[in-house]
């Protein structure tokens, strides 16, 4: 797996003592439908694709009972985070606790759990020219499932994995939520609310491809599954907000190289800028309904 | 440890507030609602609920038709407008586009969308509406909000969170002015998740009281429109001082058995607000009735009031109008407001014998005379959310 870790451990309380006015991206993690770490993004999403609708991405096999009955969006969320804090050496009981926000953005990965529980109550009998593992079986109709379909559930699942007992924030939205979550992190940092910040993101398409496919004008193809997450920690850059009418080059090549990753898109912008070896001043951008947002490290 | 130190934040105007309920379609019938203890409870008519084992909830009977809107079909979309039709009949939107943001709190976004998507005979297109941010944006078109349009799926504290982003936004200078708030809209798809929880009462719903057995839901929107401190004139409801959110962490449908995130949003709220316990004069409890929120809520407010828990009015509204779910933090924000302006704090309906694991001192039997100025509202919600508002209400 590959990742971007800043210069600094996160346990470094002795050099980050005296530069606290700002925020640092400390390490971004990246696993999408085209395998683990930036690197294995290829170089244009699209003619990768070869004409799939959806690159998906796999359950994580994490082992526990209480996963057994967790989603698969939530797995992806506690592997996002578990792949983090191991390429960043940075031990569990380190985030444990309340001095650690967790913000949690994703477009739609709810949406496979909703539609479960939804064509659950107009689930038949089976009928003799039912394919395999049709959906309209019903087999979500317990008490078990329907949290799921709550978006807050898959951070409750991350926060529980990892004790995260902190500040939250949950926010629905493409790219530009995700612009909106990493602001709320560096706000969060800035006022003493929290020591460090994880910003998740989160996106499945495979159970509800048939519906995106109508969103067309929506969503940009292909749809790539994906779970990423930033480590953001008190440092000495600033940080500007603001609604950016063009998307930055980071922006563009991420999308390029990813696909569509929806909520994902700025948090890949950021690993990929720091894979080039940017580890302070970065730009992020990301659209979304028309809207573009865009935060600045400087 | 980093040498971070906490910041008391400013205080954000909360100029005006709009709403619609299972009372009427705007803030007066909400109030009058509440003061005269009326029952918003009624059987579900809008859609099949024979199956289940509860069938009944705050279900908003009749919507007004908004002049001059295009027919909306997605029915969280419809609530938003009515709740906004309210808010700008109170006090328009003064300021350039770019610099007015949108910031709702849900926990069902438009599903009813993708019940209708996926319907026999339904149309695929409808599922783009099912997007939990869907409602926000349509919203925002209807305003010409051209600045960030924020939703918040923290579930049935979406609402109290969705005003501390909001005020986080005036905070920064990043807009002028925030239409922040909260709605859900009944459909089958909750009705049935909580039924199969075991979550909905066959009885009345009880806050706080020994005989309570469950919650009812309830559809509602409520919207406030907050300000800078100084930037609008004339009257106005009261501030936001303070919010602050945290996670339990313990378990995805439950609260923490001992409160600990509930415990810690709250006083990180007051902190916020630079205030203490001490100054607190009124608790909006969140208070489903259901026999385990309503104990932990209890020791949870005895911990942090002390020796004032016996003389700090505390209620609920749930009984009212149901559990709104994404609404419900909002619509009680407003209400601890309307309580502070107009010096009298609306009863627990359903509430009259109080649980003793739930000693507190309890608005019970008819509105209290009072005049709380500042409010704590505390909200919890699936996945371990916890959030908390310090508010401070303006006297008439």
């Amino acid at each position: 797996m590959s990742f971007s870790v800043g210069p600094r451990a996160a346990d470094d309380s002795s050099a980050r003592a005296k530069i606290l006015t700002g925020t640092a991206v400390e390490a971004v993690s990246v696993l999408t439908g085209w395998g683990q770490g930036v690197r294995a993004l290829p170089p244009h999403a699209a003619r990768a694709a070869a004409g799939r609708a959806v690159i998906p991405l796999g359950r994580p096999a994490l082992e526990g009972e209480r996963f057994r009955r967790a989603t698969r969006e939530c797995l992806l969320g506690v592997a996002a985070v578990d792949a983090l804090l191991r390429a960043s050496g940075i031990s569990r009981e380190v985030v444990k606790g309340t001095s650690t926000a967790l913000i949690y953005v994703t477009g739609g990965a709810y949406g496979a759990a909703n539609r479960a529980w939804v064509v659950a109550d107009t689930a038949r009998p089976a009928q003799p020219d039912d394919r395999p593992g049709d959906k309209r079986r019903g087999a979500v109709a317990g008490t078990l499932h329907f949290p799921y379909t709550a978006p807050s559930v898959m951070s409750g699942e991350v926060a529980i994995e990892f004790g995260l007992t902190g500040p939250y924030g949950i926010l629905i939205g493409g790219a530009a939520a995700t612009i909106d979550g990493l602001w709320q992190a560096t706000r969060l940092l800035e006022s003493g609310r929290c020591e460090r910040a994880l910003v998740l993101a989160v996106e499945t398409f495979e159970d509800c491809a048939e519906l995106y496919a109508r969103g067309r004008w929506l969503v940009g193809r292909p749809l790539v599954e994906a779970a990423v997450c930033a480590l953001l920690v008190p440092g000495d850059l600033r940080t500007r907000y603001d609604a950016p009418r063009a998307p930055s080059a980071l922006e563009t090549r991420a999308r390029t190289r990813a696909g569509e990753t929806l909520a994902c898109g700025p948090l890949i912008a950021l690993a990929l800028g720091r894979e080039d070896g940017a580890t302070g001043s970065i730009g992020v951008t990301g659209e979304w309904r028309g809207r573009r947002a865009g935060l600045y490290w400087h | 440890m980093p040498a971070v130190t906490r910041q008391r934040a400013e205080p954000v105007s909360l100029v005006a507030a709009g709403v619609v309920t299972p009372f009427g379609a705007d803030l007066d019938a909400f109030w009058s609602g509440l003061i005269t203890g009326s029952d918003g409870i009624s059987m579900i008519e809008r859609f099949p609920v024979d199956d289940l084992r509860v069938g009944r909830g705050g279900e908003i009977k009749k919507l007004r038709p908004l002049p001059g809107a295009r027919r909306v079909g997605c029915r969280a979309t419809q609530l938003l407008l009515a709740a906004a039709a309210d808010l700008l009949a109170r006090s328009p939107i003064s300021a350039e586009p770019a610099r007015v943001a949108v910031v709702l709190g849900t926990a069902l976004g438009g599903v009813g969308e993708l019940e209708r998507a996926l319907a026999p005979g339904g149309r695929p297109r409808h599922a783009v509406g099912a997007l939990y941010d869907s409602p926000a944006h349509a919203l925002a078109r209807r305003l010409g909000a051209r600045g960030p349009v924020l939703t918040v799926g923290a579930a049935c504290a979406a609402g109290a969170t969705a005003l501390g982003h909001g005020a986080d936004l005036l905070r920064a200078d990043v807009v002028d002015v925030v239409i922040a708030g909260g709605y859900d809209a009944l459909c089958r798809f909750v009705m049935r998740g909580f039924d199969a929880l075991r979550s909905l009462t066959r009885e009345r719903v009880r806050p706080f009281d020994r005989r309570r057995s469950g919650l009812l839901l309830g559809e509602a929107a409520a919207l406030v429109m907050m300000t800078r401190e100084g930037a609008t004139r004339g009257p106005r409801l009261g501030r936001l001082l303070g919010h602050a959110s945290a996670s339990d962490g313990s378990h995805i449908a439950a609260p923490d058995a001992n409160g600990r995130g509930l415990e810690l949003a709250a006083r990180s709220a007051l902190e916020e607000a630079g205030l203490t316990s001490a100054d607190v004069d009124f608790v909006s409890a969140h208070g489903t009735g259901t026999p385990l929120n309503d104990r932990i809520e209890a020791e949870v407010l005895r911990r942090l009031l002390g020796r004032r828990a016996s003389e700090i009015p505390v209620n609920s509204i749930k009984a009212s109008v149901g559990h709104t779910m994404g609404a419900a933090a909002a619509l009680e924000a407003v209400m601890c407001l309307l309580a502070g302006r107009e010096g009298i704090v609306p009863y627990t309906l359903g509430l009259e014998e109080p649980d003793p694991a739930c000693e507190l001192d309890h608005v019970i039997g008819s509105p209290r005379a009072a005049r709380p100025r500042i409010s704590l509202s505390t909200s919890l919600g699936f996945g371990g959310c916890n959030a908390a508002l310090v508010l401070e209400a303006v006297a008439q």
